[in-house]
């Protein structure tokens, strides 16, 4: 907190015992608690409930507190051991892919020479405002075994007979990171492109009159430049990554068998399906946050160089 | 310093409402609420062109008797059900529960135990569940109170078009009590005459598995619950047949329920097994009318095996939060109660009762002309007689999530017995609670 200088006539207005700087101090707690009350009611006392909840095993309602089980379970169990690996799939093929194709898109949107700028950025943008689910069911009825793709496909003669594109696991994660780079791509593309126009333009010229070519320019000047975007990026989408739900319980519905079925959708299925249990979904949430809180601390140890 | 206020601050917060959030909603399961004044009965329930529209007539039946009374259906599909009844009952917010839901046998006596908070005991409330089907009231049974008001049995049927099969010089009756491996032969040469495959089921599914095993009798599960799936030879047979109906292309995997209905609505493949709701199904195309036929289903060639077997039918439940008087007199009064209504459900919706006076009806002798004038119904209820007991045990879900996995790696070709160990262990793994 930085405690703004008092001015130099306070003394004058001391009718209510409060300083001006007090006062103002005390409105801006007022503010401050009513937000801060949400948060600690929607989310802090959630967690709170959740860890506890964690520490408890059982079936529906009929649990008993047992300490750490659940986190021991975790380590056992060859599901999670699958919804890890299947995330992290997701995570390490999409993650890479999307932000260097969101810097190239950038990088091109952001040229001179570009006619319709306006026209590209938003088409691609759109993808990220389309709805989750809709765009997974369209995604779904595209690769569907008479869908448009094997279609295509099959009529250009690339394959002899359609491929059972969500009936077989490598193709179905396929689909799965084909998904989010079509509805992230752009997402990211635009904390690029605004990052960019930040950039000075006369550092580009400076080093073109150096004559350092497009590719130069963009490796010495925009990558640096853009370092704490790209790293915000990157936390983001870990973080989005870790937590994927949809796509897996829409687009895939985690098959065939659970081959593309994402931590989350573990979750979900352990928490409301079939016997519910609470305090092993739970306990699954806490090592997801763990899990991020990690990653996102190692990137900023590598990324952050302030 | 003032880091340490706002902590403390929070932490207190946090606290008061902690402290403030002490639990109720816990049903009592008394019978509450008067016939006479009627008043609005919600219900959850899914299939408009079954469940939903047997509802619709139940109250049009009841309404004639008390013209107080309302009804509100809610489509809610059965995963959405059991999703909100774990919602509710674990955040202590019975109160959004409906009056009336329908649950789903298999899940019954999972969600009676798991949550009894919710379901209302219905053993003294005047519904006579001796006039139901033995085997059907035990599925909404938990420790000898009835929960549920039985509805249909899902009595598993193959329906076949005769035309098609017709093509490769075959009628329903070379279909009728045969084995799977005869089946698959027939089914080669319908594929080779025709080109159609006979089947088509969703693919990653259980389904056929399930139903299989059923018809032979034979559980997941001992009859203790332990799990059954790495020494269950019926079991395996059931899965190497599955292998070998989506090998020699006489079955289908399709994407998803409507790539199902669609697979044998338009034409892509020669007929469908599934429980009997599927015949409201099956008439939705007019152009097929007296193509169709049904028969029984295949057996599995193992000790007990029978060509009868059951896809799992459903069951109605009233909740702790229902006008309870009402929605019980409205039960007790249609679906465990009234011929008229079970006349319509039949012809119109293909629901069989499995509430006995029912039976009787002179509809159930009538000729179906869309099924080229079989006498379905009859014919369903004999089928209905033969099942097998069987014993879902409480893990069933897990069970059949299980095996979805084992069907899907031995399909990409995994080794049968390592899966089925595999599936075994992860259910054990789950039952550890």
């Amino acid at each position: 907190m930085k405690n703004s200088a008092e001015p130099s006539g306070s003394t004058l207005i001391k009718k209510s015992g409060l300083s001006l700087s007090q006062k103002q101090g005390l409105t801006g707690w007022a503010f401050l608690f009513l937000a801060a009350g949400l948060i600690v009611l929607m989310n802090f006392y959630p967690m709170v409930r959740g860890f506890m909840m964690s520490l408890q095993t059982g079936v529906g309602a009929n649990m008993q507190f047992s300490g750490f089980v659940n986190y021991t379970r975790l380590f056992e169990d060859p599901r999670f051991r699958q919804t890890l690996i299947n995330t992290f799939i997701y995570l390490l093929v999409q993650v890479p892919i999307m932000l260097i194709l969101g810097l190239i898109l950038a990088t091109m949107l952001n040229s001179r020479n570009l006619k319709a700028k306006g026209f590209f950025r938003t088409a691609i943008f759109l993808p990220c405002a389309v709805g989750l689910v809709a765009y997974s069911l369209v995604f779904r009825q595209m690769f569907a075994f008479d869908g448009l793709v094997n279609t295509v496909l099959v009529n250009i003669g690339i394959l002899e007979t359609g491929h059972n594109w969500l009936g077989t696991p490598w193709s179905a994660r396929l689909v799965i990171i084909l998904g989010l780079l079509w509805r992230w791509t752009g997402f990211n593309m635009i904390f690029y492109l605004a990052g960019i126009q930040n950039v000075d333009t006369s550092i580009y010229e400076a080093a073109r009159i150096d004559g350092a070519n497009v590719f130069h320019q963009f490796w010495k000047i925009t990558i640096p430049l853009l370092r704490p975007i790209i790293l915000l990026t990157a936390i983001m989408s870990t973080n989005g990554t870790l937590q994927l739900f949809d796509e897996s319980f829409n687009l895939t519905q985690g098959g065939p068998g659970v081959s593309s079925m994402t931590m989350s959708h573990y979750i979900f299925d352990t928490a409301f399906a079939g016997n519910p249990m609470l305090g092993y979904a739970s306990a699954m949430s806490f090592a997801i946050l763990l899990m991020v809180a990690l990653l996102a601390f190692l990137q900023l140890k590598v990324g952050d160089r302030r | 310093m003032k880091k340490l206020l706002v902590l403390i601050l929070v932490l207190a917060l946090a606290f008061v409402v902690i402290a403030c959030d002490n639990d109720n909603g816990n049903g009592d399961g008394e019978i509450t609420g008067s016939v006479e004044d009627g008043g609005t009965i919600t219900v959850w329930c899914w299939d408009p062109a079954f469940n939903i529209f047997a509802m619709d007539q139940a109250a049009i039946i009841y309404q004639a008797i008390n013209p107080n009374f309302e009804i509100e259906i809610i489509e809610t599909p059965w995963e959405q059900v059991d999703e909100q009844i774990t919602t509710f009952a674990t955040a202590g917010t019975l109160d959004l529960l409906p009056d009336i839901m329908l649950v789903q046998d298999q899940a019954f006596q999972l969600n009676v135990m798991n949550f009894p908070e919710v379901f209302l005991d219905l053993t003294d409330s005047g519904i006579n569940f001796s006039e139901f089907g033995a085997a059907k009231t035990s599925l909404s049974t938990v420790n000898g109170r009835n929960y549920g008001v039985p509805f249909d049995n899902g009595v598993t049927i193959m329906g076949l078009r005769t035309d098609v099969i017709g093509q490769a010089g075959l009628t329903i009756d070379d279909f009728t009590s045969v084995t799977w491996n005869d089946f698959i032969t027939l089914g080669q040469q319908v594929l080779e005459a025709t080109g159609r495959p006979m089947l088509a089921t969703t693919a990653g599914g259980a389904d056929y598995v399930d139903f299989m095993i059923k018809s032979a009798g034979v559980s997941m599960f001992n009859a203790d619950g332990s799990p059954n799936l790495d020494n269950n030879p019926t079991l395996r047979e059931a899965i190497a047949i599955y292998v070998e109906l989506v090998q020699t292309g006489v079955l289908v995997e399709v994407d998803g329920w409507d790539a199902f209905i669609g697979s044998f609505v338009n034409d892509v493949v020669a007929g469908t097994i599934a429980g009997c709701w599927i015949l409201g199904s099956i008439q939705q195309n007019p152009d097929h009318e007296g193509l169709w036929a049904v028969t029984n289903v295949p057996r599995l060639n193992v000790a007990g095996g029978t060509n009868f077997s059951s896809w799992g039918g459903s069951s109605w439940a009233v909740t702790t939060n229902a006008n309870a008087a009402l929605a019980i007199d409205f039960l007790k009064h249609t679906f465990a109660g009234s011929v008229e209504l079970y006349d319509i459900l039949l012809p119109e919706a293909g629901a069989l009762a499995t509430w006995i006076p029912a039976a009787a009806s002179t509809v159930y002798q009538e000729e179906h002309t869309f099924f080229g004038g079989q006498r379905v119904a009859a014919d369903i209820i004999n089928f209905s007689a033969n099942i097998p007991t069987f014993y879902f045990g409480i893990f069933h879900y897990e069970g059949i999530s299980a095996l979805e996995v084992a069907i899907t790696n031995i399909l990409n070709g995994a080794d049968i017995d390592a899966e089925l160990q595999a599936a075994q262990e992860f259910i054990e793994f789950q039952m550890r609670g």
